[in-house]
C-alpha cells in the first residue's frame, strides 16, 4: 500500500474512530442531553463512514453507486449541521433572555442573506467540466450538484456561525467551553468546506489534494471537537466569597432603598 | 478566476476572524481581576443635558441656523462618546456580573443576573443609539431622544453597586468597582 492511499484510508478512518471518543466523552458528561442534535451528528458521521467503507470496499469501488451513497449521506449530514447550529443558537440564548429576540432577529437576517448570497453563488457558478474517465452523465451532474449545494450549506452554516460569534462579541457573551468547541469545530468546517468547494470549482486541480484537504480539515476540526468536549470547563480565577445571612439582609434593605429612589 | 480568489480571499477572512474571536475569549479573566482598571466615568447628568430636547430648543431659538448645526454636531458627538462610554462599561460590567452568575449564594446570583440582564438591555438600547446620534450629526434636525440610556445606565451603575456589597461586605462599595 503507497504512502498516498494510507494517508487516504487514515484520514477517512481516523477521524471518525476519534468520534467515537466524542461520544464517549458526551455521554460521561451529560452533554448528550444538553447538545442532543451534536450527538445525533456524531453519531450519523460515524455511521455514515462504515457503511460508505463497506461501499467501497464489497460494493462499488469509489464509481457511481459510491458516489449517490456519499450524495445521500451528505444532505443528511448537512440538514444535521443545521439542526446543531440552531441548537447552538438556543443553547446560547436560553442563558440570556434580554436578548433572545435580538438572538433570534439576527439568526433570520442572518439565514435569509446568506441563503441570497449562496444562491447567488450557486447560480453564477460555472459547470464542473467533466473528467477524462467519467463518461455517465448522469454521474457527473449529480457530483456538480453536490458540490454546489454543499458549497451553499457551507456558506449558510459558515456564515450563522460567524453571525454567532459577532453577535457574542459585542454583548460580551460568555461560552460554555463544550458549546464554543462545537462551535468552533462547525465554523471552522464550514468556512475551510467552502473554500476547498470553490477552489474545486473554480480552479480545476487534482481533485485528490481537494479530498485529502477536505479530510485532513476534517481531522482537525474533530481535535477541536474533542479538545472541548473531553477537557473539564476550566474554573474562573475570579473567585466569589460566601455571605453570611445577615449581611444579606442588610444589603437586601439597601437594594430597595436604592432602587425605590 | 477573479471570482475564486474573492471567494478564497473571504474564506481566508472569515477563518482568521474566527481564530480572533476564539483568541479574545481568553482576555475575559483580566477584565475580571482588575474591572477598576477599565472602567471610565460616565457623567449621566452631563448626558441627558446633550440629548435633552428643550435644551435643544433652546439653541435653535438662540443661535443662528449654521451656528446651532456646528454646536449639535458636537453636542451629538459628545453623547455619541458617553454612550459608547457606558456600553463599554456595561460589557465589563457584564463579565463581572456574569461570573456572579455561577455563585453558590443565591442573592449574589440574583443581583447578578439582574446586573446582567440590564447590562444586555444597555448594550443592545447603544446599538440602536449611536447610529442614530451618528445620522443626528449628519441630519441636524432629526429629532432624536435617547435619554432612556442614562435611566437604563443608573438602574445598572445602582445594581453594580448592589453587587459589590453582596460580594465583598467588608470591602464596601468600591470593591464592586
Amino acid at each position: 500500500m503507497s504512502a498516498s492511499i494510507t494517508l487516504f484510508y487514515y484520514l477517512w478512518i481516523a477521524p471518525h474512530v476519534l468520534e467515537t471518543i466524542i461520544l464517549f466523552a458526551m455521554v460521561r458528561r451529560g452533554l448528550h442531553r444538553q447538545f442532543p442534535m451534536f450527538f445525533l451528528y456524531i453519531s450519523f458521521e460515524i455511521a455514515q463512514c462504515f457503511c460508505l467503507l463497506y461501499v467501497s470496499q464489497y460494493i462499488s469501488y469509489f464509481s457511481e453507486v459510491y458516489f449517490q451513497v456519499y450524495a445521500v449521506g451528505l444532505a443528511i449530514s448537512a440538514a444535521i449541521r443545521f439542526a446543531v447550529i440552531y441548537e447552538l443558537f438556543c443553547h446560547f440564548f436560553r442563558r440570556y433572555p434580554a436578548i433572545s429576540g435580538a438572538g433570534k432577529l439576527l439568526f433570520r437576517a442572518a439565514s435569509l442573506v446568506l441563503l441570497l448570497t449562496a444562491l447567488g453563488l450557486a447560480v453564477s457558478a460555472p459547470g464542473n467540466a467533466p473528467a477524462a474517465s467519467l463518461n455517465d452523465a448522469t454521474y457527473v451532474a449529480l457530483k456538480t450538484t453536490t458540490f454546489a449545494a454543499d458549497r451553499a450549506v457551507s456558506i449558510l452554516q459558515g456564515g450563522l456561525l460567524i453571525s454567532l460569534f459577532l453577535f457574542s462579541r459585542y454583548f460580551v457573551l460568555s461560552w460554555r467551553s463544550p458549546a464554543f468547541g462545537i462551535a468552533l469545530g462547525m465554523g471552522t468546517f464550514a468556512i475551510a468546506e467552502f473554500a476547498n468547494t470553490a477552489l474545486r470549482l473554480y480552479v480545476p486541480f487534482s481533485n485528490k489534494l481537494y479530498d485529502r484537504a477536505a479530510m485532513g480539515i476534517y481531522h482537525f476540526c474533530v481535535l477541536i471537537w474533542i479538545l472541548y468536549v473531553v477537557r473539564p470547563e476550566p474554573e474562573l480565577r475570579f473567585e466569589l466569597r460566601s455571605l453570611p445571612t445577615y449581611d444579606l439582609e442588610i444589603w437586601n434593605q439597601e437594594l430597595e432603598r436604592l432602587l425605590r429612589q | 478566476m477573479t471570482i475564486s480568489l474573492i471567494l478564497i480571499f473571504v474564506a481566508l477572512l472569515a477563518l482568521g476572524l474566527v481564530v480572533r474571536l476564539a483568541k479574545g475569549r481568553a482576555s475575559v479573566s483580566e477584565v475580571l481581576q482588575n474591572p477598576n482598571e477599565h472602567l471610565q466615568s460616565v457623567d449621566v447628568e452631563a448626558f441627558r443635558n446633550l440629548v435633552d430636547p428643550g435644551e435643544e430648543e433652546f439653541l435653535r431659538s438662540n443661535l443662528a441656523p449654521a451656528e446651532f448645526r456646528r454646536i449639535q454636531r458636537e453636542r451629538l458627538r459628545a453623547a455619541a462618546d458617553y454612550v459608547s462610554c457606558a456600553a463599554q462599561n456595561a460589557a465589563i460590567l457584564l463579565r463581572l456580573a456574569d461570573a456572579g452568575r455561577r455563585s453558590p449564594d443565591p442573592a449574589t446570583a440574583e443581583a447578578a443576573e439582574k446586573l446582567v440582564n440590564n447590562a444586555l438591555r444597555l448594550r443592545l438600547y447603544a446599538l440602536q443609539a449611536i447610529p442614530r446620534l451618528y445620522l443626528g450629526m449628519i441630519l441636524p434636525g432629526v429629532r432624536i431622544s435617547p435619554v432612556g440610556i442614562a435611566e437604563r445606565y443608573e438602574q445598572m451603575t445602582r445594581l453594580v453597586v448592589l453587587l459589590g456589597c453582596l460580594q465583598y461586605p467588608t470591602r464596601g462599595i468600591s470593591a464592586a468597582l
